[in-house]
């Protein structure tokens, strides 16, 4: 049974786990297009700045939460998800960590580094496991919404 | 003689799905138990696998404990009792990206896995649209995109458009866009002489209701429960899929079907687990007998 304070930090955080989730997502899925040989997936995929973005926002929430001693160890995997998939974006988008300047027109043009963007990826996704597993809550499969599981909301 | 030794091999179950999940329309019609099973398909040299269920290090005890799936066993055991192991398997046809179909890649070190294009890329679509549009995610994992990358980079993924025929001798692939997943995919195995194919339907079908209606002499199609794309296109697939098996309802085999043991040899292993023989090839002592 979670404490009060740590029901609401976990009502107020899934969103922004859901969107750290979505932002590894995304970035897995351009290097997915880029290994298969998509010519789109450079670094102005539009997908690469849609998660630029979401991960602002999911970033913005994360560090204005205040976690109760229940929720720290979560709060930590998620800021450290979220420092992972900083990375792994200034990787994908040729920025320095920080940086808030547009891509070049010379880097849009050349296809990803998957070798260099993939470990961060990987390394957020096992963050935001691991935040998974700490709180209830936090799936990494939306399992309400899929076909396996239509017997429990039925 | 067959080509092949088929065997539909089960993982896990859920002991009461809701009908109405199985067979579109079908409310409050009561539960029927839902096997989770992968295809085993054994011969000219070669072992390959549709689907690969998921992996319970990841999903199992939410999918225990949250949604009562039971009796989850790792390939390695699933696969034993065939004398095989997970790096014997040398082809996989993964026929939709859902989890629990598709959730278990890392076990299979050897294997290429085939898989449409279009449910790569539509996932990709999927995900670049706003949360709002989340339900189009449903299932999907994002480490199993993650392991689909690592796939294509080993060059162990091999994206296919539309149909493909002779994947492997006698093994078809074939496209079915917009149905139960954008790229969902079914696979045929022509077994030697005729009236002997055999179509693997993944989720195109979960039981012998959506091929055949619940009146035997007067059958129709039921699209099953859940479709991304259309109920119109599932309905096309089961037709396509029945001129594939010659018309035999019978060699249209739905992995989830519980049924399977009153149609074919079957039996339940030590950990309770069934074993079904659709096929079995010269030489291959039976799995069930």
């Amino acid at each position: 049974m979670l404490d009060e304070a740590t029901t609401i930090y976990t009502l107020e955080s899934r969103k922004c786990f859901e969107d750290l989730r979505r932002v590894a997502a995304q970035i897995a899925g351009v290097l997915v297009l880029a290994e298969a040989g998509g010519k789109s997936a450079t670094p102005d995929h539009p997908m690469l700045k849609a998660a630029a973005q979401l991960h602002r926002e999911a970033v913005d929430q994360v560090r204005s939460r205040q976690p109760p001693v229940a929720a720290r160890a979560h709060h930590e995997f998620l800021l450290r998800a979220a420092d992972s998939l900083a990375a792994a974006l200034a990787a994908a988008l040729g920025l320095q960590l920080g940086s808030a300047a547009a891509v070049s027109t010379a880097a849009s043009s050349r296809p990803l580094q998957t070798a260099a963007i993939l470990p961060p990826v990987r390394e957020a996704y096992e963050y935001l496991q691991r935040a998974s597993n700490v709180l209830p809550g936090f799936p990494m499969v939306a399992f309400e919404q899929a076909c396996c599981a239509g017997h429990v909301h039925a | 003689m067959n080509r092949y030794s088929i065997w539909v091999m089960e993982f896990a179950h859920v002991p009461d799905y809701h009908l109405s999940g199985l067979i579109y329309g079908a409310h409050n019609q009561g539960y029927r138990r839902l096997p989770y099973c992968y295809v085993v398909i054994k011969g000219e040299g070669q072992v390959a696998m549709v689907d690969v269920g998921y992996n319970y290090k990841a999903y199992g005890e939410v999918l225990a404990n949250m949604y009562g799936v039971r009796n989850w066993h790792p390939p390695r055991e699933v696969l034993a009792e065939a004398g095989l192991k997970p790096e014997d398997i040398t082809s996989i046809f993964i026929t939709h990206a859902h989890f629990d179909h598709m959730g278990n890649i890392e076990d299979f070190p050897n294997a290429t896995f085939y898989l449409q294009e279009r449910e790569l890329s539509k996932w990709v679509w999927a995900m670049s649209l706003e949360r709002r549009f989340r339900w189009l995610m449903l299932g999907i994992d994002p480490g199993d995109i993650l392991r689909a990358v690592d796939l294509a980079r080993q060059g162990r993924l091999v994206c296919v458009n539309g149909d493909r025929e002779g994947v492997l001798p006698g093994i078809d692939l074939h496209a079915a866009f917009d149905t139960h997943t954008w790229g969902s995919m079914w696979v045929t195995v022509s077994n030697g002489g005729s009236g002997n194919a055999w179509v693997f339907c993944g989720d195109l079908a979960y039981t012998m209701e959506n091929l055949r209606g619940d009146d035997l002499n007067d059958p129709h199609y039921i699209p099953v429960g859940l479709a991304t794309g259309s109920q119109v296109n599932l309905i096309m697939a089961s037709e396509a899929m029945l001129k594939a098996a010659g018309g035999d309802v019978s060699h249209v085999i739905p992995p989830h079907e519980d049924r399977l043991k009153d149609m074919f040899p079957s039996r339940l292993t030590s950990a309770n687990l069934r074993i079904t023989e659709v096929a079995l090839a010269r030489g291959q002592a039976s799995l069930v007998r």
